[in-house]
This record gives C-alpha cells, sequence and structure tokens, in this order.
C-alpha cells in the first residue's frame, strides 16, 4: 500500500515544482508553440535575466531582504525584552498568562481585519510607500510566535547558570549577555530565520502599503506578472522560483524548528 | 522593563481597533458622524453573506480533507516505515511545500490549471480524458475547487508532521499490552493512538482555522474572487470594499463586525488548547 501512495504523492508534489522549473527555463518563442512542451527544448536564463533585470525587480528583491532583516532584528529584540522577564525575573504568574495568552490571540486575528485602520494610520504618519511601515508591521504580526518561541527556548535553560554568575557578582546585564544570550543563540537563529521567511512571503501588507519600487516588496512583484492581462508565462514562473529559493534554502536549514515555530513550540523534532 | 515594552505594543494594536470603531460610524466622504449606518449599509449588502458563505465552502472542503490526509499519512508511515533515514527524507519532503510563500504557490497553480498554459488540461488531452480544454478557474463550479486545492497541497504536510510526531510520544508499553491483548492495528489506532493524537487534533484545527480566515494571497493570485464572487472570501471582499470601491466607512464596519467574531470564535477555541501558558 504504501509504494502507490507515495508513487501518487510524489508525481503531486515534484511535478508542479517541475514544472514551475522548466516553465521559468523556457525561451519566449516557446511559449506560443501550437503543441505545449513538458520541457524546455533550449533551456535558457533568459527569463530569470529579463525579471531581474528588465522589469527592475533586482530592487524588489534589495527591499525584501532589507525589510525581513530589519524585522528579524526589531521582532527578535522586542521578544526577548518581553520574554525575558517573564521567564527570568519575578513577574507574577497572572502577568506572564497574560502576555502569552495575548499573543496567542494575536496569532488568530486575520490581517485584513486591521488593514482600514493600519492604511488610515501609515497614510497619517506619512509612512506610506516606506519600507520602516512593513518593519514595523512584520514585527508586530510576528511577536506572537516569537514570544512563544523564545519563552520556550529560554525556559529550557537552567536559572542556576545565571544565579552562579551573579553570585560571582556579575551584573544582570553582564549575566545576560555573556551566558544566557550565547545559551540561547541556537533558539534565536532558529526563530529568526523562521520570522525572515514569514515575512518574506507577507502579501497582503506590502501590497496594500507601497505604490511603488521604493518599497514595493518581491511578492508584490510576482503579483503583477500574475494579474497582467496577458501572462508572460515564463517570466512569471522564474519570478515564482526566485521567490520560493530564499525560504526554501533557510527552512530546510532550520528544519528542525520549523513545526516547532507552527505550533508555539508544542511540537518539537527530536 | 516589561511594562513600558508591553504598554507601546498594547497601544499599537489597540489604537487602530479605535479607529477603526470611529471610522466605522464616520461617511467615508467628509467623515461626519453617520451614526450606526455604515454598518447597517455593511450587514444588509448580499455580497457580504457571499463571501462568508465562500469562506464557508473554502473551510469545508480544505479543513477536513487536510485532516484526514495528514491522519491517514502519519498512520501509514507510522505503521509501515521504520527506517529513521527514510522517515528523515519523508520529514524533509513534508517542509518543502510549507515553506513556499502562498504567492509562489499562486504562481505554481495558475501554471497547472490556467487555461492555454496549464499543464492539467496538457495532461488530461494528452491521455484522452477530455478532448476539449477546462478552464479550471474560470467556472463556478471548478473554480473553487481548485482554489482549495492549492491550500490542501500547501498544508497538509503540516498535519502530517504534527501528527506523525504525535505517534512517537505514545507509550510503547500501551500498544504492546494491547497487542498481548490481541487488539487489531485498527482498534489500537483507535483506542489508544487517537487519545494521544487529541491534543494535537485541537492545536491543528486552531492553527488551520486561524490560516483559513486569513487567506487571501493565492485566492487573490488565482481567481481574484471570481468567477462572479464564487470565490470571494471574506478577506478578498473586504479588501475589495475598502481599495475597489473606496468605501473606508462599510470596510471599517465590516472590520469591527469581523474582529468581534473573531473574538468569539477565539474564546471558543483556545479553552481547549493544549497549550502550556505558564
Amino acid at each position: 500500500m504504501l509504494l502507490p501512495v507515495f508513487a501518487v504523492l510524489a508525481v503531486l508534489y515534484a511535478f508542479p515544482l517541475y514544472w514551475l522549473l522548466a516553465t521559468s527555463l523556457k525561451g519566449r518563442s516557446e511559449l506560443f508553440q501550437a503543441t505545449l512542451s513538458l520541457y524546455p527544448e533550449a533551456p535558457t536564463l533568459q527569463p530569470y535575466v529579463d525579471v531581474l533585470v528588465d522589469r527592475g525587480f533586482l530592487v524588489l528583491l534589495r527591499n525584501s531582504i532589507v525589510v525581513c532583516a530589519a524585522t528579524v532584528i526589531l521582532a527578535l529584540t522586542v521578544g526577548l525584552l518581553i520574554t525575558y522577564p517573564i521567564t527570568r525575573l519575578e513577574v507574577s504568574p497572572r502577568v506572564r498568562t497574560g502576555v502569552l495568552n495575548w499573543a496567542l490571540s494575536l496569532r488568530f486575528l486575520p490581517p485584513i481585519a486591521v488593514v482600514v485602520p493600519y492604511f488610515a494610520v501609515v497614510r497619517t504618519v506619512g509612512l506610506y510607500d516606506q519600507p520602516l511601515a512593513l518593519i514595523l508591521i512584520y514585527s508586530l504580526f510576528n511577536l506572537p510566535f516569537t514570544i512563544w518561541m523564545l519563552k520556550g527556548f529560554l525556559t529550557e535553560i537552567p536559572r542556576e547558570i545565571e544565579e552562579a554568575a551573579f553570585s560571582d557578582g556579575a551584573s544582570r546585564w553582564t549575566a545576560f549577555r555573556l551566558i544566557l544570550l550565547p545559551l540561547a543563540m541556537p533558539g534565536l537563529l532558529a526563530a529568526g530565520v523562521i520570522v525572515f521567511s514569514f515575512s518574506w512571503s507577507e502579501f497582503l501588507f506590502a501590497l496594500i502599503l507601497t505604490s511603488t519600487p521604493n518599497a514595493q516588496t518581491f511578492p508584490v512583484g510576482v503579483q503583477g506578472l500574475v494579474t497582467q492581462f496577458e501572462i508572460i508565462w515564463n517570466d512569471m514562473a522564474a519570478a515564482g522560483a526566485i521567490a520560493l529559493v530564499l525560504p526554501l534554502v533557510l527552512m530546510v536549514l532550520a528544519r528542525r524548528y520549523v513545526i516547532a515555530g507552527l505550533t508555539f513550540g508544542v511540537v518539537r523534532e527530536k | 522593563m516589561l511594562v513600558p515594552v508591553l504598554g507601546t505594543i498594547f497601544l499599537i494594536v489597540t489604537y487602530p481597533f479605535v479607529l477603526a470603531i470611529i471610522q466605522s460610524l464616520q461617511a467615508t466622504n467628509g467623515g461626519a458622524f453617520v451614526g450606526l449606518q455604515n454598518y447597517v449599509i455593511g450587514l444588509e449588502n448580499p455580497l457580504l453573506y457571499e463571501a462568508l458563505a465562500a469562506t464557508g465552502i473554502y473551510a469545508a472542503l480544505v479543513m477536513p480533507t487536510e485532516i484526514l490526509l495528514g491522519l491517514g499519512l502519519a498512520l501509514l508511515v507510522h505503521r509501515t516505515v521504520k527506517s529513521p533515514a527514510l522517515r528523515a527524507v519523508f520529514f524533509a519532503m513534508a517542509i518543502v511545500p510549507l515553506v513556499i510563500p502562498p504567492i509562489a504557490v499562486g504562481v505554481i497553480a495558475r501554471l497547472i490549471y490556467a487555461p492555454g498554459y496549464g499543464a492539467l488540461n496538457h495532461i488530461l488531452m494528452l491521455t484522452g480524458v477530455i478532448h476539449d480544454e477546462i478552464n479550471w478557474l474560470g467556472q463556478p463550479i471548478t473554480a473553487m475547487p481548485a482554489v482549495a486545492s492549492v491550500d490542501v497541497w500547501q498544508w497538509t504536510p503540516f498535519v502530517y508532521l504534527v501528527l506523525f510526531s504525535g505517534f512517537l510520544t505514545v507509550p510503547h508499553e500501551e500498544i504492546e499490552a494491547a497487542q498481548v491483548d490481541g487488539a487489531s492495528g485498527w482498534s489500537q489506532f483507535w483506542h489508544i493512538e487517537l487519545i494521544y493524537l487529541r491534543p494535537l487534533l485541537v492545536l491543528i484545527i486552531f492553527f488551520r482555522l486561524a490560516d483559513v480566515l486569513r487567506v487571501f494571497d493565492h485566492v487573490f493570485i488565482l481567481t481574484g474572487g471570481g468567477p462572479g464572487n464564487t470565490t470571494q472570501l471574506l478577506s478578498l471582499y473586504l479588501y475589495r470594499v475598502e481599495f475597489k470601491f473606496s468605501d473606508t466607512g462599510q470596510a471599517a464596519a465590516l472590520a469591527v463586525v469581523v474582529l468581534v467574531a473573531v473574538s468569539v470564535l477565539y474564546s471558543l477555541v483556545t479553552r481547549v488548547l493544549p497549550l502550556e501558558r505558564r
């Protein structure tokens, strides 16, 4: 029973990805042949050049990288500012539960419901079509997951290690910097990778809050190729392929943490 | 330290809600106070109920399919694949669809379903199943299943991964004891394993529901809500009211209604969530 099931699954998952790649390697003349070819007859990287250079998507790629990197730094910083006290200081359990519950409820909030007021706020404060608007909003929407994941990592580091440092006369800040932070680094890196990938994929806010290559991210560019009157299939496929490469590489590197991240740390891979 | 950080975030999160309420009570043009008029207009619009119905159909198509397929796969792999290396391969492969940006998944689906270039029509015609192209995304009957299939493609692996790791937490002793008692594989699953999986199933329902309510990207790319309004999910409808009809007052009113409804839904679901909140 196993073999046929996996044969079917392999086709269902491999073929669409293959088809994306194959299309992205076709020359333009191949798109309009009378009979569709299931493989590129004369493979070319021209569609990638078209997308990145001729259509100017390199700028969008840069925007995406800037926005995502800044989001990672901001979300992790704020995440630590919140999770350090609730895991390390004498905070009443009610505050702790309150913070975690609030973070969880934010996960359930559909972004579309806040798009209307955010749009108004962003325009009023002059952040429309600015990368900063996306950085702030992405950081906020990545906080629930960051808080839950960092809380998991921080609680696993025994308090005794820091307390030993305190008794040697280290200040709280020194203990944090020299002891806790290095120990938490793998967790921070994993959370960072996942925040980066989530932000990289985000589309709705980027669509609404940007209008020019000044702040547009790569997914917005991809969408522009799809909704055109006549779709240039190879360019669209190349853009899609570029959009998925970076998160794919990052998440495969951090694969042990992906499910923990998606389930708020409930499911751990060993 | 905690107070200023949380205070700031609280403001950032709360202010937009307050603003949405204010916007919902004002006329879109001029901003005069109009009372509940926006709510009346918004709630009287049949398009809202079409959007709610579309969202319901989408959820009804997607969630049971993903959960049943994911559960079946997890059970199958758990029972038949014993090699750790092979399990690791399945694990790595299941991660792949999860991490592809929904926009890129939309592009891929477009390349499969679109008329003219879509691979599905091509393959069906090559094998003689159909003789004329089917406009998968352009017909009301096929558009919703096509859009839903994309969700199933992307998220069944998530269910699989969570439940597979769930099977690993079932204590060996219980299974062995059941086997000594002569329990069939089926009753092992039904009476032992499923009990251990139950909290994870609740968790899956929570996260999938949260995501189904926010689905936007791949539908926007594939059908834009069409044909007609058949795939116009709630998120696409709100987007349309605000940015296509430019009716901020009505959009704000709908946003407030959605926020209240989602809060109620959340408070129902969250009670049974198996999360460690201490």
